[in-house]
């Protein structure tokens, strides 16, 4: 009875599900929250509509967490993602054009363009073993540039086909994304790639040890981010039905926060990739929230920034707990 | 002292970080020539003048970040600790002298304060740096925003007192005061690394966090102590910034975040900690402020600029991370 394992992977398994169990919690009080606070305002409870657009607003952010999840289970970090779905942005408004085939040939360049990006900053980091932070503050400035280069203003069109099949006011088709989203990481977690991350971010001298190739798994996790991060640029695009180089800025921040709220481990190894989109529809319940209790939207960054402390705190000191005591037990 | 064998001797002889100080100060002389040939006048005693005394805000900033990345950490959240200051000054001195002391003090506490909780969030909260002072930046960005409307109080259009402008612009022996300021900053910082306990500390467990704490080192307070001073010289870059350009305005603290980074990685400290000096990031804010200056005297557009910076930053990365490996 002394001294059991610290990772055992009983006490594992469940820490990375109290993770999910948490932000699924925390949805469910933010969305009772929301409801409340909406029905004290408009006199009646959100309904279709409301639905619908939250679902839309957040897929942007759902993608950049899930994107950042990818880096940050290699106990790294992705500060690029901003620059990238600006680029994916500004190239989305001007090159679309205007039939079906221009459209899909685009979009799966732009895709290819982040994939591309995303792999630079994986070469660099698993190759030039560089500190990952510099890396991509360094790609962050870089492709930024190019994006502004690319728009300088913001414009360009998006067409309206395009902006009816991503963003559907109508009716809450992002449903259909966002268990792709779910169904894409449920089938990487089981793959020999997905276990490669999350064995990497928990400890790559073990992971190289047991055949891992920590260089290959690193290039593949950036390159992943760099992708999911560009398919992000195209449904902030759609959402706005125009290009701006500089929209995506705010979203390596908010990659973070999901990412945090979503119980993925910023050391690496241990988290979920529902967890982070889950994290994602929690931010946008609580900028909801705070429309409707009347806070200055000025104000909008202090309480992110506040949130996301409270959350870190929260979610290691929670993990640690259960960790010990299933240790213990 | 014939050639070529002395200099390689000397430089042999030099640690790592000493020889990359020689490098960036090499490359600003370099630098200087390139802007001569791009734009006369750009050698001028004023222009260098100028260009030094512009290259103090970015090295105030790196003084903090040089603080933290010594220990391996990082201070994101200086873009906005570094504004709020600016428009705390302005606003609270309402632009008056006789204010002036209160709103010094006020303002300096403030970026101190902010740079404590910092520190508090990494060492007793156990936040990683980079989210810590992350989201702080947008605590900042947030309070800076609502507390002035963003812009619109009354107040808020007031400039810096005119003793603070004084500060920014005035000369002494025909070098501006700044510059004066910052041969004072550089002393101090010296004097606080080399020759106190707490320097030693500093280096001690950037080298290595755990044995620091097995050596009784008061590993916690001193790394509060250095995110406070972190927070304390952007909110002092905030008050030059805001002297010199009499009013302050919604974002003029953003391009400090990547600047004083690039400037300390210029100057050679190693990013995991544990290695590097002050000097080099004065190395590196003067090289970088002259290789902006370049680039500006070329006409070069903002997005070329952004992509240049980090382009170089990449390649000191590459070629440092090489060197380290070979030595």
């Amino acid at each position: 009875m002394m001294a059991p394992p610290r990772r055992s992977t009983l006490a594992h398994g469940l820490a990375r599900h109290l993770g999910l169990a948490l932000v699924s919690a925390l949805l469910a009080v933010s969305v009772i929250g929301y409801g409340g606070l909406y029905l004290a305002t408009q006199g009646r409870l959100p309904g279709g509509f409301e639905f619908t657009s939250s679902l839309n607003n957040t897929m942007p952010l759902a993608l950049a967490g899930l994107a950042q999840t990818m880096v940050v289970l290699t106990r790294g970090l992705d500060l690029s993602i901003g620059g990238i779905i600006d680029l994916s942005d500004a190239l989305a408004a001007l090159y679309l054009g205007t039939t079906a085939a221009s459209m899909a040939l685009a979009s799966a360049l732009i895709l290819l363009a982040g994939a591309v990006l995303g792999f630079v900053n994986g070469a660099l980091v698993a190759y030039g073993r560089l500190p990952p932070i510099l890396v991509t503050l360094a790609t962050l400035a870089i492709f930024q540039g190019l994006a502004i280069r690319i728009l300088p203003q913001p414009g360009g069109a998006v067409p309206e086909g395009y902006t009816a099949l991503l963003v559907n006011t109508g009716a809450p088709y992002a449903l259909f994304y966002v268990l792709a989203m779910m169904l894409f990481w449920a089938v990487l977690r089981r793959s020999r790639i997905g276990i490669a991350l999350l064995a990497v971010g928990d400890d790559e001298a073990a992971a190289s040890s047991n055949g891992i190739d920590p260089v290959v798994t690193k290039l593949v996790a950036y390159t992943l981010s760099g992708l999911i991060a560009a398919a992000a640029g195209l449904f902030l695009a759609a959402q706005a039905t125009a290009g701006d180089a500089t929209t995506g800025n705010g979203y390596t921040l908010t990659s973070i926060v999901a990412v945090v709220l979503g119980g993925v481990s910023l050391f690496g190894g241990r988290g979920s990739g529902i967890g982070a989109i889950l994290g994602a529809f929690v931010t946008t319940m609580i900028v909801n929230i705070l429309f409707f209790a009347h806070i200055d939207p000025l104000y909008q960054s202090f309480y992110e920034g506040a949130f996301l402390v409270i959350a870190v705190v929260l979610a290691e000191g929670l993990g640690r707990l259960v960790r010990k005591r299933r240790a213990r037990a | 002292m014939s050639g070529g064998g002395t200099r390689r001797r000397v430089l042999a002889g030099l640690s790592p970080t000493g020889r990359r100080v020689l490098y960036a100060y090499g490359a600003t002389v370099l630098l200087f020539l390139l802007g001569g040939l791009v734009r006369p006048g750009f050698i001028q005693a004023t222009n260098v003048l100028t260009i030094l005394t512009v290259a103090m805000f970015v090295g105030l900033v790196a003084a903090g970040q040089s603080f933290v990345i010594l220990i391996g950490g990082i201070d994101l959240s200086v873009p906005w600790v570094l504004n709020a200051a600016a428009i705390l000054l302005a606003t609270s001195s309402g632009g008056e002298n006789a204010h002036a002391a209160a709103a010094l003090a006020l303002t300096l506490g403030m970026g101190a304060l902010v740079g404590v909780a910092n520190g508090i969030g990494v060492t007793v909260l156990g936040v990683p740096a980079v989210v810590m002072t992350l989201a702080m930046n947008g605590i900042m960005e947030g309070l800076t925003l609502g507390l002035s409307g963003g812009m619109t109080c009354g107040a808020c259009a007031s400039y810096a007192p005119p003793l603070v402008q004084g500060l920014a612009h005035g000369s002494l022996l025909g070098v501006p005061a700044p510059l004066w300021l910052w041969l004072a900053v550089i002393g101090l910082i010296s004097f606080l690394l080399q020759a106190t306990v707490f320097g030693r500390a500093t280096y001690a467990i950037g080298t290595n966090l755990r044995a620091s704490e097995l050596a009784g080192l008061r590993v916690r307070a001193t790394v509060i102590g250095l995110y406070g001073l972190s927070g304390l010289t952007a909110a002092l870059a905030g008050i030059m910034l805001v002297g010199f350009g009499g009013q302050a305005s919604l974002g003029m603290g953003e391009p400090y975040l990547f600047q004083s980074i690039a400037a300390v990685v210029i100057g050679g400290a190693s990013i995991l900690g544990g290695r590097g000096h002050y000097l080099g990031a004065v190395a590196g804010a003067i090289c970088l402020v002259t290789l902006i200056s370049v680039l500006l005297a070329m006409n070069m557009a903002e997005y070329g600029r952004s992509i240049i910076y980090g382009v170089i930053i990449l390649v000191l990365l590459l070629l440092y991370g090489r060197e380290a490996r070979d030595g």
